[in-house]
């Protein structure tokens, strides 16, 4: 079956009232289908980048991702899906960032900064440069996401980088974890720390980057973030951190997706689905503080 | 049993440092350091800090450039080095039990999926000789030092190593946590396994240690351990601050 009788198939239920009629419209299955893709993976990934303190580089590499559509656009691409400057640019961010991060003295956090607000200067600077040849509502796109604009050729981008990250990241995912224990034990149990580093760099960036057409260049850092973050306030082992991230950013997602279609409400896409996380994150937060069990084990 | 009555049995390597130098920036780390440590023997490494023991250590695990010959001579094909570290740098909050530790140091299978049925009978050892067993669905955030220690050594019998380089290993063990590591190392002895181990507690280097090596940038002596720690010896390896000389 391809992917548009698929598409077909699902909306035709829709309209016969099998499912919800949110999804009788194809933009809607598209979008979940992103959805259902973009939350295992970001979710998964989260864990190892709140293990790893790599939530302020997500968020940098997110926001790098505005710099990268103005170039695409600069450079005449497409400006619905300008892929090739976004992964070059927010590829070459990333990995230039890891270069420099051992090298200058500075700690991670400063020299991240430097890099964020160099690059979103450029990347201000770029789109106002190009405010007369598009439209105001492509910047709010890529600033926030939109389920609207999620096509065909989007999901396969977002497929193809999902299984490569996951093929990547699973079976990497505690040497990864152990390279950030201590680097010299790692290097003696056979991990090349540098080399994964750059790794993990790489597959943060791709998947942040494949994931902005549905959650916005602002806000798809926060989604690596808050659903781990969450999980590791009500987990008590890696099982239930991995998996609770997991169904966190996979229900922020799909929720954030069809909330605001369900209920009419003139959200961006990006943002629903990081309120629906923000909201997890305060009722993980509020277990925490009420069960006593969550706190931890006593020494 | 001393290091000689092991070199029949030993399954661990030579190690051979010849003349190594490590120079970092414009300072001197270590200079000319040459001993060599028998297979099969726990041999001791004293000395100040700041004196170039942990660099040593780098340096042996292939992670330092330096100048000189580094030689480790190995009995046989196998050649498995196990390395326990002084500490590890972790969020004390992370979700991860002793188990998940394990698991994620020993089996390929990510750690969340839980322990692999391949490494589980190696893991339930190794907690169990270091009295960790009752103790394996603990957060490691939530274990006392001592008992972190314990884990740390515990992974450092996965697999089991020919070479065992210790980072002060007993610096947070209580009574029991020494008890444990005494009969590990009475253990790596009989093996034949080449233990090399930093330490700062000088008394436990003379009970247990074949030979001891005092560092101070420099090799100042490398003997048994009841011939080397005299007062002079100690007082000349303490009171010089190895760095004071760097680079003109």
């Amino acid at each position: 079956m391809s992917f548009e009788s698929f598409r077909q198939l699902v909306q035709d239920w829709a309209t016969a009232g099998y499912l919800p009629e949110a999804l009788a419209y194809g933009f809607v299955v598209n979008a979940l289908l992103a959805g259902l893709m973009i939350g295992p993976v970001l979710g998964g990934l989260g864990t190892l980048v709140v293990v790893k303190r790599f939530a302020f580089f997500s968020e940098a590499v997110g926001h790098a991702a505005l710099t990268g559509v103005a170039i695409g656009i600069l450079l005449g691409e497409p400006y619905t899906g300008p892929y090739g400057s976004l992964f070059g640019y927010c590829l070459l961010f990333g990995i230039l960032l890891n270069f420099l991060r051992n090298r200058t003295g500075l700690s991670p956090d400063t020299l991240i900064g430097v890099f964020l607000s160099v690059s979103l200067a450029l990347g201000a600077s770029l789109l106002l440069m190009l405010a007369g040849k598009i439209n105001v509502h492509i910047l709010e796109n890529v600033l926030f996401g939109s389920v609207l604009t999620v096509s065909a050729h989007d999901l396969l981008v977002l497929a193809i980088v999902a299984v490569l990250v996951l093929a990547l990241a699973l079976p990497l995912y505690n040497r990864i974890m152990l390279a950030s224990f201590n680097p010299q034990l790692a290097a003696v149990r056979g991990v090349a720390v540098k080399t994964l580093d750059y790794l993990f760099v790489v597959l943060v960036t791709l998947v942040t980057v494949a994931s902005v057409k549905v959650i916005g260049a602002i806000l798809v850092g926060a989604l690596l973030v808050i659903p781990a973050a969450a999980a590791r306030l009500v987990s008590q082992s890696l099982k239930g951190f991995f998996f609770v991230s997991v169904i966190i950013a996979t229900l922020s997602t799909l929720l954030g997706i069809l909330l605001p279609i369900v209920f009419d409400l003139p959200v961006p896409s990006g943002a629903a689905i990081i309120l629906v996380a923000g909201v997890c994150f305060a009722l993980a937060a509020l277990a925490r503080a009420l069960v006593p069990r969550l706190q931890g084990n006593p020494a | 049993m001393t290091a000689a009555a092991n070199l029949t049995s030993a399954c661990g390597p030579r190690i051979e440092f010849d003349g190594i130098d490590l120079t970092l920036g414009r300072t001197r780390i270590l200079e000319n350091v040459r001993f060599s440590v028998a297979p099969g023997s726990v041999h001791a490494i004293v000395g100040p800090n700041g004196g170039g023991k942990s660099s040593l250590i780098k340096t042996l695990l292939g992670q330092m450039p330096h100048q000189g010959q580094l030689t480790l001579h190995w009995p046989g094909e196998r050649e498995v080095i196990g390395y326990v570290p002084q500490a590890l740098e972790f969020d004390r909050g992370l979700p991860m039990t002793v188990d998940d530790f394990m698991a994620a140091m020993c089996q390929r299978r990510p750690a969340f999926l839980g322990l692999s049925r391949r490494v589980r009978p190696a893991i339930d050892a190794a907690l169990a000789r270091v009295g960790m067993l009752d103790k394996r669905k603990r957060r490691m955030g939530a274990l006392s030092g001592g008992e972190r220690q314990r884990v740390l050594l515990a992974q450092g019998l996965i697999p089991e190593p020919q070479l065992l380089v210790l980072d002060e290993p007993m610096s947070a063990l209580d009574e029991a946590g020494i008890q444990v590591f005494e009969q590990l190392l009475h253990g790596w002895r009989q093996a034949g396994t080449t233990v090399l181990w930093i330490e700062h507690d000088l008394e436990a280097v003379l009970r247990l240690a074949d030979r001891v090596t005092g560092l101070s940038r420099q090799v100042l002596f490398d003997a048994p351990p009841a011939q080397a720690l005299t007062p002079e010896r100690l007082l000349g390896l303490f009171s010089v601050h190895p760095r004071s000389e760097s680079l003109a």
